[in-house]
């Protein structure tokens, strides 16, 4: 009986992408803009082409482009976010001085700082940093502009941090205290009862921040004055009118979102296991 | 009683809480108590009296507004070595499994792994909970349960002083009188100085070498109990000190008209 109800949650969830495909599938007939279901898988089948449709650049190096400015941009904002956050929610000081200007930088979109990072960091990209002229020998390396990572810890590091003070602040007193009368430093606290009693909650800010990072990759590559990545070939495959790239440029990018968020939702699961179900 | 065999001391110690409702709590007023080394001292008294802010103010969580409060002679700034804390409930570590929780007064020293762990089983043992609680998460333990592994973990690195918290107030009756014989036993083993702390005159008198009675943060008769171990709770002699402790509140509570 429990495979029977698996398989009706299958179809179930089965059904909305297969009315998508069937509406995909009317709506290509005799249309110039929507390209047919089988053009597209094509083009998906054979992701290490480099077609001119997509400035002679592969769905696979784009794809690994934008997932790499992510994974810079996310880590870096991880590595800086989580002991901030920790500190304001902490520091009554802190949190004091901090918060309100976190809180307002939350909502501004990352997007709308492009401008201001790409006048602060130009072209720069650790290619330039390292190989000076060479740079644009170093493709991968060259792709990584400070200025686009830039973008990314933008959109990242507000969610993760205020989630991590949220979990900081909310650390049972007790707990810290039969550490303390155990012996514990301030360090060993902070290792051993804070760090852990907030990691739930670092765990959703980072699913937060990760999926915010994702959509703001795809809109900063999108952007006028930026190369390289998914975002910047579904721009491409629309001005060369070669729409199968454009959609599967978009297929890739979901696929890829929801690994990441399935990925991040796990890690999410694994560690607030310890916690009581109900809230 | 030499200065030198005051293992815990409390000298005329008053501690005033701040609140926004209330201007001004005097959780103690010149409260003065000293316990010597290996006597099992209780202090009984209604909730409210000022019982649990006596036992911060000894474990260095919290500092009196006047007043001293000593430990092995000399003033608390802070959690001293050598001292164990049990509470009521809800101090385990939630994220950690059993043996986990029982080893971190180890695992703060820095001992290594496979001693701890020995360690912390042979602790348990003596507590008498059972190995394969030992990967359990402590929600997933009963109230009992759970008592014993705060009650191992203090015990896990030796300290010379236990203070206890209404330790088994959360738990029922026949769990209760478990978790008192068993502290008896660790306590005949061991011979820690206890302070523990509670509102049931029963557990009192029961555990106690010397009870003493509390009321609005302060002391008001201190009397002997010196029955032999283990306790009849139906003897003559128990029921006695019973009705002499419960007299000793009442004289005190009419006397002073419930003052705040």
């Amino acid at each position: 009986m429990k495979a029977k109800r698996l398989i009706i949650r299958l179809l179930l969830g089965a059904l909305v992408p297969v009315a998508i495909l069937v509406v995909w599938h009317v709506a290509s007939v005799g249309s110039v803009v929507v390209p047919p279901i089988g053009a597209v898988i094509e083009v998906l089948a054979h992701p290490l082409r480099e077609p001119s449709a997509l400035d002679a650049t592969s769905l696979a190096s784009g794809a690994t482009i934008s997932v790499l400015r992510v994974v810079c941009g996310f880590g870096l904002a991880a590595m800086t976010a989580i002991p901030v956050g920790l500190w304001v929610g902490r520091s009554r000081a802190a949190m004091d001085m901090l918060s309100p200007t976190m809180a307002a930088a939350m909502v501004i979109s990352p997007i709308a700082w492009i401008p201001v990072t790409i006048i602060a960091f130009g072209l720069s990209s650790p290619a330039t940093a390292l190989y000076g002229d060479e740079h644009w020998r170093y493709g991968l390396l060259d792709q990584l502009r400070f200025a686009i990572v830039a973008v990314i810890w933008l959109g990242a590091f507000f969610p993760i941090a205020l989630n991590a003070a949220g979990g900081a602040k909310r650390v049972r007193e007790a707990h810290i205290e039969a550490a303390r009368v155990l012996g514990a430093t301030r360090r060993q606290v902070l290792a051993k009862v804070i760090l852990p009693s907030a990691a739930p909650s670092i765990m959703t800010g980072l699913r937060v921040g990760g999926g915010i990072a994702w959509r703001v990759i795809i809109a900063a590559e999108i952007f006028p004055g930026t190369r390289g990545g998914l975002g910047y070939m579904i721009t491409t495959a629309h001005e060369q009118a070669s729409y199968q790239y454009a959609f599967a440029s978009i297929v890739v990018i979901g696929a890829i979102g929801l690994v990441l968020d399935a990925v991040l939702r796990l890690a999410e699961h694994r560690v607030g296991r310890w916690q009581p179900k109900e809230r | 009683m030499r200065a030198s065999d005051q293992v815990i001391r409390f000298d005329g110690a008053s501690k005033c809480f701040v609140t926004p409702a209330r201007p001004e709590v005097w959780a103690l007023r010149d409260f003065s108590l000293a316990c010597p080394a290996g006597q099992l001292t209780c202090v009984v008294g209604p909730s409210g009296c000022g019982k649990t802010t006596l036992l911060r103010l000894a474990a260095g969580l919290d500092f009196p507004t006047s007043g001293r409060v000593l430990m092995r002679g000399r003033p608390v700034d802070g959690p001293p070595d050598g001292v164990g804390l049990v509470s009521q409930e809800g101090t385990l570590l939630p994220w950690r499994r059993a043996l986990a929780n029982v080893t971190l007064g180890l695992e703060i020293r820095g001992m290594g792994r496979a001693e701890r762990r020995a360690a912390a089983r042979a602790v348990l043992e003596r507590v008498h909970l059972a190995r394969d609680v030992e990967r359990s998460y402590p929600h997933e333990l009963s109230g009992g349960m759970r008592q014993r592994l705060a009650l191992a973990r203090a015990l896990c690195p030796n300290p010379r002083i236990l203070l206890m918290d209404e330790p088994f107030a959360s738990v029922d009756e026949p769990t209760r009188h478990h978790l008192q014989g068993d502290l008896l036993g660790v306590w005949a083993a061991d011979g820690q100085t206890i302070l523990f702390v509670t509102h049931s005159i029963e557990e009192a008198v029961y555990l106690a070498d010397r009870v003493v009675v509390m009321t609005f943060g302060r002391t008001v008769a201190e009397i002997p109990v010196p029955l032999p171990r283990p306790r009849d709770r139906l003897s003559q002699e128990f029921i006695d000190l019973l009705l002499l402790v419960r007299r000793a509140f009442t004289e005190h509570v009419d006397a002073k008209g419930g003052d705040a």
